[in-house]
């Protein structure tokens, strides 16, 4: 187990090295001079912009620039914006909105998402269960901006169950509304595939078999099946989580919350290529540690899995 | 819980209930405060910036030599006591006596002489650079050649006279100086200004009304609180504001209307309806100094044709536009400067910047048609900005037949585009005012090396008429000749007026004697706190 | 998943399943013509797809014709049933037009999408070792891209932003999601005695792969990517939406939504209807995706 762990840790080297230089390049093919873009419409003398192309190593080669980007980053130091500002900083302040936007979603999509899988589950082929297929089928089509519209709209504008937009309320009233929209996507996915887990696995032979020894069927759901039902769930909200801490920039945009989703598409537009590596790097990390831990728990939970 | 925690939960909730009593509003309360929504400046040194949302915060905290009244648009004496010349070149600067920075150093003619030089060094890298390039030895300071060093650290045109006199050298004449002195980025700076730039501009220390109360706290807000040390003649009224500063103009105005801010001088066109319902007569709308153009490529051939640029300027609604995408909160323009600027004329173009579809047809026809698709490019950087180059689109087929597509370019990459005549087809133009004169459209944007390619006998036309304006011997002796030059510029219509932005402002019943400024946004030393 | 497969493979290898000759494909559509859902699914899509190949069928404008600007925003009226746009375009109009570029760019990317993870997928999941290793590791790559900065650059180098070039991103950007799919599934269909016995009968890799294992691996990835067309759609609409997709001419129900969301507390008109038609083409994709697999899945039966 050890050694399959050893193993992964050290795979995700090549990914964070590939993945930094990827997105630097990316930024670097952006057409146009991010310095020049800070200046506007207002003119910008030779000098001045010699000057700033020098404290940013704008005139460097690609792989000069990117050397001493990656030899900054190995140190922790994740650079400068281009009007100063640390991107470190920048990237803590905008982190804690997203990761507070994230851990509600997550906690909402999970909890709700299990019931309602559970739920379905139980009654398959019932008219419970056709009525959440078809709420969560709902949740899927339905576009995740005009999700989060209408649910602004109704119940924040309408209807004042929770503000509107902006993070004055702080954790959690001004993040549940927004949490709740952006894990209803989640959510739908969570509580199909607890279904149909549920589903199969009652189905089982060693269901059978306790329920004809006498296990009530309570005991044999909560002892037996859910934890079997539950692998391929896990696996998702693993996964999910890592998405959920990328931001979203919709949900971002839509009620008004200042991450990490807004701050990348901000500075794509920009071309600030320090900003946008940075958070994206980091994001990486969190996404391959989440896999791995989902994996290692995977291990634990089935045991006909083994890791070598 | 017994009833000792009952007792406790008790006294929480009657501290709590007595404190959200006091709070009030909630929107910077006690003590005769208040704040203003901002988006987040990019610095707060003055010469390091040319952002409007710094410049508001920098009007708090820096006396220039000179202001504008925004009503009058009279040029008055702030920190100086005179300007005079005898050729519009030469300049003596008299301070006012005994005027001091915050931290007591007081502020002299070597304050703003090492300002100015430090400021126009091109090495330093400060935005507002440009500013100073009108004065001798500009070039010494500022080589073109990336290679090359200056060859000089100091403007050989600022010479100090003594402790409260200051002689300024222009390389040509120009009439318009005073009123440059205004703005911002002349401001002195004291010794600590000069050194540690990033310390200074985390902490800057001026000779305004107000000064520094801690640090900038970076993507949340500025605090200032009330100078002691200021004798000028524009006193705060209230003693302490805040500059919040929001991620958008919209998340502004969400806390604007949710009464957690004062004041916002920017509210989007979206939510102007709504801004005039809840704040009723204390929304105000008052004309801007910013205005969109739609710039044409003459270096391209089907477009160096004047009778084409007029068919299109005649065939496009700029009022239909206004009303459609700006809830008609926006000025259609039929001159190139806007009202705002002394020598304003309703509208010199006259016919040609008129909505005619029958007339522009007809231009067309003898123009000799339009070959192809035009490409219309923008930077995507306002979805309004999309929205309006749509309907001009639409306006163009229907009208004149002509199809059109986008050219969306990244913000970071537009004015390049444009700079290097990368453009193909007509382009968004806007130009944000610096100063209330016509110069500073008319130079900055029709002048030498202009991105519309516009050359030839009737440019230099404009230029000596934009040169004989600067040479007048007052900044309002100049005015007909920059009217002339307009008429010039209008006549070839290498670029047309669209429109002219209104600045949306509301506040809350907290708030009174309100005076807005199209540069900075608010005069925060006039506003008064009633609570 | 071992049970599936060895039910898919005795039907599929055409053998005897429950006392009757029996395929996969055609037990699946025994099943789904039973299924109603599969029916209203099928005819809403089919609705969609008319919508997309014969808009002047509905409608007598062409797309971004007949605007007058004066009507921006206006409700419904005689002759408009849908209002009118922020352009003053009749919006029922705009809406019959939207459905040509979603549709072909979310089937399109499908398809495309589905090609790229088959040879991957099966290559990958086939050969193992050091070739798994490095496409695993370049899914991974591409798992970190942020969607938008790779939709950012890549439509540089095709200024007009045209459906072509959207379709190019969105491959470009969605192929790792299937791809992981199929492998896994070649992985577990390789271990089968089928494939040993095909093996020790002296086949050749490409026969085994193209014969034995594609065969069985691919109908949970068909399913998959049934689904996946409604994310697809969803993501062009995301891109449009953000302002970096496709732009005027192109007339797409992201683009309207796009511009509907400053103005939809006043005129939710302009977000309704767009929402609407995206929602139910979105809906059925899903619904038949569901449908699919149910009837392909012995297991549920």
């Amino acid at each position: 187990m050890w050694r399959y762990v050893v193993r992964r840790l050290i795979q995700i080297v090549p990914v964070f090295l590939g993945t930094t230089l990827l997105i630097y390049t990316l930024v670097f093919a952006l057409p146009g001079d991010p310095v020049k873009a800070l200046a506007g419409d207002k003119p910008l003398p030779a000098s001045v912009l010699h000057a700033l192309h020098e404290r940013y190593n704008l005139d460097d080669p690609f792989v000069v620039q990117y050397g001493k980007y990656l030899g900054n980053l190995l140190t922790g130091n994740f650079g400068e914006t281009y009007t100063g500002q640390s991107v470190a900083s920048l990237m803590a302040d905008r982190w804690t909105v997203t990761a507070q936007l994230a851990g509600t979603a997550w906690i909402f999509e999970m909890i709700v998402g299990i019931g309602l899988g559970v739920y379905a589950g139980l009654r398959h082929g019932r008219l419970g269960d056709t009525a959440v297929l078809g709420l969560t089928t709902l949740l899927i089509s339905v576009p995740t901006f005009v999700v989060g519209y209408t649910a602004q709209l109704l119940f924040g504008l309408k209807l004042e169950w929770f503000p509107t937009a902006g993070t004055q309320d702080g954790w959690p009233v001004s993040y549940l509304l927004p949490g709740i929209v952006l894990g209803s996507f989640g959510l739908a996915y969570v509580a199909r595939l607890t279904r149909t887990s549920l589903a199969e696995n009652l189905r089982a032979d060693y269901v059978r078999t306790a329920t004809a020894k006498g296990m009530s069927r309570v005991r044999v759901i909560v002892r037996h099946t859910l934890r079997n039902s539950l692998i391929p769930v896990i696996t998702y909200l693993g996964v999910d989580l890592g998405n959920l801490m990328a931001g979203s920039i919709v949900i971002e945009g839509i009620f008004n919350l200042p991450g990490i989703g807004q701050q990348v598409f901000q500075s794509i537009q920009l071309k600030e290529g320090p900003v946008v590596v940075g958070i994206t790097t980091f994001l990486v990390l969190i996404y391959l540690l989440a896999n791995l831990i989902v994996d290692i728990l995977y291990g634990f939970l089935d045991p006909r899995i083994r890791y070598d | 819980m017994g009833v000792r925690g009952a007792r406790f939960g008790a006294v929480v909730a009657v501290v709590a209930l007595a404190a959200a009593a006091c709070g009030g509003s909630g929107g910077g309360s006690k003590g005769n405060s208040f704040s203003v929504a901002i988006t987040e400046p990019d610095h707060l040194t003055p010469a390091q910036t040319t952002s409007s949302y710094s410049l508001q915060v920098g009007e708090s905290l820096f006396d220039p030599l000179t202001e504008i009244d925004p009503k009058t648009k009279q040029v008055s004496n702030l920190s100086a006591q005179s300007i005079t010349s005898d050729d519009q070149k030469h300049w003596t600067i008299k301070l006012k006596p005994g005027l001091k920075f915050s931290n007591g150093e007081p502020v002299t003619a070597k304050s703003f002489v090492d300002a100015w030089n430090t400021a126009a060094y091109g090495p330093n890298g400060w935005a507002a650079n440009y500013y100073f390039a009108n004065i001798d030895g500009y070039d010494a300071l500022n080589p073109e050649d990336e290679n090359a060093k200056p060859k000089a650290k100091t403007l050989s045109g600022l010479k100090v006279k003594d402790d409260t006199t200051f002689d300024v050298t222009l390389s040509e004449p120009y009439s318009q100086f005073p009123m440059t002195l205004a703005v911002n980025c002349f401001s002195p700076l004291p010794k600590e200004g000069l050194s540690d730039f990033k310390k200074f501009d985390n902490h800057p220390i001026g000779n305004g009304p107000y000064m520094m109360d801690g640090d900038w706290q970076h993507n949340k807000q500025i605090k200032v609180k009330k100078n002691p040390n200021y004798k000028g003649p524009r006193p705060g009224n209230a003693n302490a504001v805040t500059f919040k500063s929001y991620a958008s103009r919209d998340a502004a105005y969400t806390d604007l209307a949710a009464g957690q801010t004062d004041a916002l001088a920017t509210i989007p066109a979206a939510k102007v309806s709504d801004a005039k319902k809840v704040f009723g007569d204390r929304f105000r709308s008052v004309p801007g100094g910013t205005v969109d153009y739609l710039g044409f490529p003459l270096f391209e051939k089907r477009y160096d044709n004047l009778k084409l640029r007029q068919a299109i300027s005649m065939a496009i609604d700029r009022k239909g536009i206004v009303n459609s995408v700006y809830n008609g909160t926006y000025k259609p323009m039929g001159s190139l400067v806007p009202q705002i600027v002394p020598g304003y004329r309703a509208d010199p173009c006259g016919q040609y910047c008129q909505y005619n579809p029958a007339a522009a047809k007809k231009l067309l026809q003898e123009a000799g048609g339009f070959k192809g698709t035009m490409n219309l490019w923008f930077s995507n950087a306002d979805p309004t900005y999309k929205e309006w180059m749509q309907a001009i689109a639409n306006l163009l087929n229907k009208n004149l037949g002509i199809k059109a597509q986008f050219r969306q370019v990244p913000a970071a990459d537009y004015l390049d585009s444009l700079s290097s005549h990368k453009e193909d087809g007509p382009y968004r133009q806007n130009w944000i005012m610096d100063y209330p004169s016509a110069e500073n459209y008319l130079a900055n944007q029709w002048g030498t090396d202009n991105r519309m390619g516009w050359t030839g006998p009737n440019q230099d036309k404009f230029l000596s008429l934009i040169k004989k304006g600067n040479a007048a011997s007052t900044a309002t002796a100049g005015i007909p000749y920059y009217q002339q030059a307009e008429d010039v510029a209008l006549k070839d219509m290498a670029m047309i007026p669209l429109w002219n932005w209104q600045d949306q402002s509301a506040w809350s019943d907290r708030l009174s004697n309100v005076i807005n400024d199209p540069i900075v946004g608010f005069h925060v030393e006039s506003i008064k706190v009633s609570d | 998943m071992t049970e599936t497969a060895e039910a898919t493979a005795t039907a599929t290898a055409g053998g005897d399943v429950g006392g009757r000759r029996a395929s996969l494909w055609g037990d699946a559509w025994l099943e789904l013509r039973r299924r109603p859902l599969f029916w209203v699914a099928a005819a809403l899509l089919a609705f969609m797809v008319v919508l997309a190949l014969f808009p002047s069928l509905f409608t007598d404008l062409g797309p971004n014709k007949g605007c007058v600007l004066s009507s921006s925003k206006g409700g419904s009226t005689a002759g408009h049933p849908f209002g009118f746009d922020t352009q003053g375009c009749d919006l029922f109009s705009q809406v019959v037009h939207g459905a040509r570029p979603t549709i072909l760019i979310g089937l399109a990317v499908t398809v495309g999408s589905l090609v790229i993870s088959i040879v991957f997928g099966t290559l990958a999941g086939f050969y193992g070792g050091l070739l798994d290793s490095v496409i695993a590791r370049i899914t991974d790559i591409f798992f970190g891209l942020p969607f938008v900065l790779g939709a950012t650059v890549i439509l540089v180098a095709f200024p007009d932003h045209g459906v072509g070039a959207m379709c190019l991103v969105l491959v470009v950007l969605g192929w790792t999601t299937m791809t992981r799919i199929m492998r896994s599934q070649v992985i577990s269909v390789k271990s089968m005695d089928y494939v040993r016995a095909a093996r020790a009968l002296g086949a050749g890799d490409l026969r085994i792969m193209f014969r034995h294992i594609l065969p069985n691996a691919i109908a949970p990835v068909f399913v998959v990517s049934m689904l996946n067309v409604g994310q697809v759609i969803a993501y062009e609409a995301t891109l449009d939406y953000l302002g970096v997709g496709l732009q005027y001419p192109t007339v797409s129900w992201g683009l309207q939504l796009n511009v509907a969301q400053d103005y939809f507390t006043d005129f939710p008109h302009l977000l309704v209807f767009p929402a609407l038609f995206l929602s139910v083409t979105v809906l059925s994709f899903i619904m038949l995706g569901d449908v699919l697999r149910d009837a392909l899945d012995p297991r549920m039966r």
